[in-house]
């Protein structure tokens, strides 16, 4: 497929990497040359110079013959413009980031399709739905629902205490028909797990299984849900107001930030906070004031992701249940698994993973796709005459880097074994590695 | 296991296993001189035939024998492989030369190898006319592939190098102060210009036909010119046929395989203003009809010109030879006054545009350097003034400028270096310069050519291995080469 992408800051940048290591034909553009430079040198991509919301620069990039052009510079009114000008030149799709809900609310979206944006990405309405998700179950690390949750995946990190730790895989799947361990992550790397391998502590394993046996998980695994009632939020960022405004009559939400200015014009943004305090959330005494102990919750979405590392260390030291951190620099999400934090928000995977979706599915409302560090776990429509139709699943001879979890077939979950035939119309939840969505979309096109 | 593991140490494996992916290459290559002496019964069939299977059985050995641990190529793998994959493809190229009826010295094999693969064209061969049409359609063969580039042919066909390391073979290989793509992915852009480049080589051949060559010789010959190269199948050249319609046909391709390939996939897709605008270009238009007129004008005075074609295709001819390091020469040319072949020498130094398949420092660099001179003086009078080197409307940054000019200097100390290594053999000061230029610079034009004294294919085997290092220099474009011998490379 070619791709271009306008503007090479960090979602921009991150696309582009991981696009080009998907075998996309990708043309990144930008007005600043030095960040292009470093893209240049080490991808294998095209980079060009120029403002991409203009005709000239979309026009040498040959717009018209791209499959996806995908805006996310900064500035929200340029990713239109830009998307509005390469639908005009014959880009066949169009995605914009955004920055408010305006140009995402259905009421206005036959206007936005009319500028030429056919799909909007808007990570920190993304990041409050995850957190959201994150709250509502609380011994979780992923929670990814299929068909209004016919088909659930979960990822959860197994410690000593859990029934299945020591196991190997056979014996578990023997076992326990109505789980499907996906995948393993395991320290620095995710893998594809084969029978023979053994489920150790302190893995993170994600499973699936069918709505009525997502339960049984909590005792297999040793965790306990916890019931949220008050959340302490650091950082008054766009996200927390998302979440402020997603999750007003579930929690009592109490903010907390350095910038006495954010804080007093914030009851303008948002009028859904219970508490606002001004104050540095890694201080002791604030904390302390703000009564730390008191609350469920405690989501740090500050712009430094160290500070919300460590603010999260901090509260669950103080005997939080569950903490949430925004971890931007994506090396570092895996030392803040480690390190025991819940769950971690990154805006750039949120991105990503919405841009698989288009990639995986011409039609992207009816599928969905969640981005990990170094995988990606998508659900994907079977079409007819597909090569994925041809055989039993055992008989495929798919690649070790993938796995097929489950299905859905008439509204109904199930599970997927070496003895299922998939037929056309199934949807079905692929977990591939990174780097091998194009041998997936091989195999159901 | 952390994600730094695999960047610590040299994947050898993995270079090795791609090497021997490359040599089932070149057996493929070596391949279709092996038919065609097959098919014409000539004297070498069954050698070369020999050759090209053992080069391929002992490729397909390296790559299924090896088993690399990962499979990350990172920038200095790169490095590595596309400095070893010339040596490598000189080494096994080498082989038909040594084992055929008539066998020549291993290192005047070696010699004739790596002057193909680098364009250089010199040839060790006394009797040229004399040779089975497998190893002449063998030596053109090499120079057509070593033309555009080993790398480059390999990213086109081979899907496992397109990726991240691939790129880094790419900007190793492909010559000039930045790698203009064409196509998002390395290896569509290596299939443009390898199709470009194809094109140009079988338009040339079917002209070279219809004039008095027959279609082999034709062939060779459009090998040798569109790579500008400059082996010919006969010892007398191009001289062999006299004709004008052959020079002209010549001379025409030269130019192209000495312009930027680049440029020409963009005015053959269309975007002519993109390459009319192009500066390089322009500039190379302009030395090559400045350089004629000055030699027309120079041979008039000395009363060389006898009739119209010493005035009008010889001269261009010979301009086009030099600049584009084809290295081709008028049998005419000893008689030259030294004036006339003093305006050579910098065309030889200077070679044609980043992007083609000619030698020399590339004329991108001299403007380049020439823009900041000019940049230099002016603020020498006038401190404040701001100034910044533009080429094609675009500002080239500070460290790509200072990157030009150390190649330059660079390029000069190699000359001179290897000038001076020269000396032991009891050659000439004056001879040696020469001989150590027409090296680097992949042009291949003898100093005997010229009228001195040494013959480039006559000096003894220590200097010949020198200047087939320095063709190597030359054609990876110096930095490639010399960064293998410096100790950070290889430090853990």
């Amino acid at each position: 497929m070619k791709i271009v992408i306008a503007g090479a800051g960090e979602v921009g940048s991150h696309l582009a990497k991981l696009l080009s290591n998907e075998e996309q034909e990708i043309i990144i553009l930008d007005d600043d040359q030095d960040r292009l430079n470093a893209l240049d040198a080490k991808y294998n991509l095209m980079t060009m110079t120029g403002n991409p919301a203009t005709f000239q620069t979309l026009r040498e990039a040959s717009v018209g013959i791209c499959d996806l052009f995908i805006g996310v510079m900064p500035s929200e009114a340029r990713n239109m413009l830009a998307c509005s000008i390469a639908k005009i030149l014959g880009a066949k799709r169009t995605v914009a980031r955004i920055e408010g809900y305006g140009f995402m609310n259905p009421e206005n979206r036959p206007y936005v399709m009319e500028m030429g944006v056919d799909r909007v990405i808007y990570p920190e309405y993304l990041a409050a739905q995850q957190i959201h998700t994150a709250l509502e179950h609380t011994w979780v690390r992923q929670w990814f629902e299929i068909l209004n949750g016919e088909i659930i995946v979960v990822g959860v990190r197994i410690r000593d205490n859990a029934k299945m730790s020591g196991m190997q895989l056979k014996d578990f799947a023997f076992a326990h028909r109505n789980f499907h361990v996906s995948a393993i992550k395991r320290g620095h790397e995710t893998l594809i797990p084969r029978g023979d391998d053994v489920l150790m502590p302190d893995d993170i394993l994600y499973i699936t299984t069918r709505r009525d046996h997502a339960n049984d998980l909590l005792e297999m695994t040793g965790k306990v849900q916890h019931r949220i009632k008050r959340i302490l939020i650091m950082g008054a960022s766009k996200i927390a107001i998302r979440v402020a405004d997603m999750c007003k009559d579930e929690y009592k939400i109490t903010v907390i930030d350095k910038s006495r200015e954010v804080c007093e014009n914030l009851p303008m943004r948002c009028p859904y906070f219970t508490d606002i305090f001004c104050g540095d959330a890694r201080d002791i005494d604030t904390l302390k004031e703000v009564g730390l102990q008191n609350y469920d919750a405690f989501i740090a979405l500050t712009d430094s992701s160290e500070a919300n590392i460590l603010a999260c260390l901090t509260a669950r030291d103080a005997g939080v249940k569950k903490v949430v951190a925004e971890v931007e620099d994506i090396q570092f999400i895996n030392q803040a698994e480690g390190l025991g934090i819940g769950t971690v928000i990154n805006k750039k995977l949120l991105a990503s993973s919405t841009i698989f979706q288009l990639l995986l599915d011409s039609d992207a409302s009816t599928s969905k796709c969640l981005a990990l560090t170094d995988a990606e776990v998508a659900e994907l429509e079977v079409k007819p005459g597909s090569k994925i139709t041809h055989a039993l699943v055992k008989d495929l001879k798919l690649s070790r880097d993938m796995t097929l979890a489950g299905l859905i077939r008439d509204g109904q979950g199930m599970l997927v074994t070496g003895m299922t035939q998939i037929q056309a119309g199934d949807h079905v939840v692929v977990f591939c590695l990174s780097g091998s969505i194009h041998k997936v979309e091989r195999l159901f096109s | 296991m952390g994600i730094f593991d695999n960047v610590r140490r040299i994947n050898f494996a993995m270079v090795f296993k791609i090497v021997g992916w490359l040599l089932m290459i070149e057996a493929a290559f070596m391949a279709v001189p092996a038919i065609v002496a097959v098919f014409w019964q000539g004297p070498d069939c069954i050698e070369i035939c020999c050759c090209s299977a053992f080069t391929c059985l002992f490729g397909y050995c390296l790559n299924r024998m090896i088993h690399p641990q990962h499979n990350t190529l990172s920038k200095r793998e790169g490095f590595l492989l596309t400095a070893l994959i010339w040596i490598v493809f000189s080494l096994f190229g080498m082989l038909p030369f040594l084992f055929s009826t008539t066998p020549l010295n291993i290192v005047d094999a070696f010699f004739e190898a790596i002057c193909g693969f680098t364009t250089t064209g010199c040839s060790s061969y006394p009797l040229l006319d004399e040779l089975g049409p497998g190893l002449t359609l063998w030596r053109a063969l090499m120079q057509w592939i070593g033309g555009m580039g080993i790398i480059l042919f390999t990213l086109a066909v081979v899907p496992m190098l397109n990726h991240a390391g691939g790129m880094q073979m790419f900007n190793a290989e492909v010559t000039g102060i930045t790698h203009e793509k064409t196509k998002p992915r390395i290896s569509s852009t290596a299939k443009s210009l390898w199709t470009v480049y194809i094109v140009l080589t079988i338009l040339c051949i079917l002209l070279l036909w219809a004039g008095p060559m027959d279609l082999f010789e034709s062939i060779c010959h459009a090998f040798g010119t569109m790579s500008t190269g400059g082996f010919s199948t006969s010892n007398d050249g191009l001289a062999y046929w006299s004709s004008s319609y052959i020079d002209i046909v010549v001379t025409v391709f030269m130019f192209l395989g000495g312009a930027n390939f680049t440029m020409i996939v963009f005015a053959a897709s269309g975007q002519w203003a993109r390459a009319k605008r192009n500066h390089t270009l322009k500039v190379y238009v302009y030395i090559i009809l400045s350089s004629y007129a000055l030699i027309t004008l120079g041979l008039l005075c000395q009363n060389l010109v006898n009739d119209w074609q010493d005035a009008t295709i010889f001269p261009l001819f010979q301009v086009m030879a030099g600049i584009t390091s084809t290295g081709y020469t008028l049998s005419s040319l000893p008689l030259w006054s030294p004036f006339c072949i003093a305006i050579l020498l910098p065309l030889i130094f200077m070679g044609a545009c980043a992007g083609s398949t000619s030698g020399g420092c590339k004329i991108d660099r001299i403007v380049v350097l020439g823009k900041y001179v000019a940049n230099s003086v002016r603020t020498a009078l006038m401190p404040n003034k701001v100034t910044s080197v533009v080429i094609d409307r675009r500002v080239l940054a500070p460290d790509l400028v200072q990157k030009s000019i150390a190649f330059l200097l660079l390029y000069c100390i190699v000359i001179c270096g290897g000038a001076l290594l020269l000396t032991p053999f009891n050659i000439p000061v004056s001879d040696s310069l020469f001989t150590a230029l027409s090296c680097v610079s992949n042009s291949g034009i003898s100093p005997s050519s010229l009228g001195m004294a040494t013959d480039m294919a006559a000096l003894p085997g220590a200097a010949k291995l020198l200047l087939g290092l320095l063709m190597l220099i030359g054609r990876l474009e110096i930095f490639t080469i010399i960064i293998l011998f410096t100790p950070s490379f290889w430090r853990k």
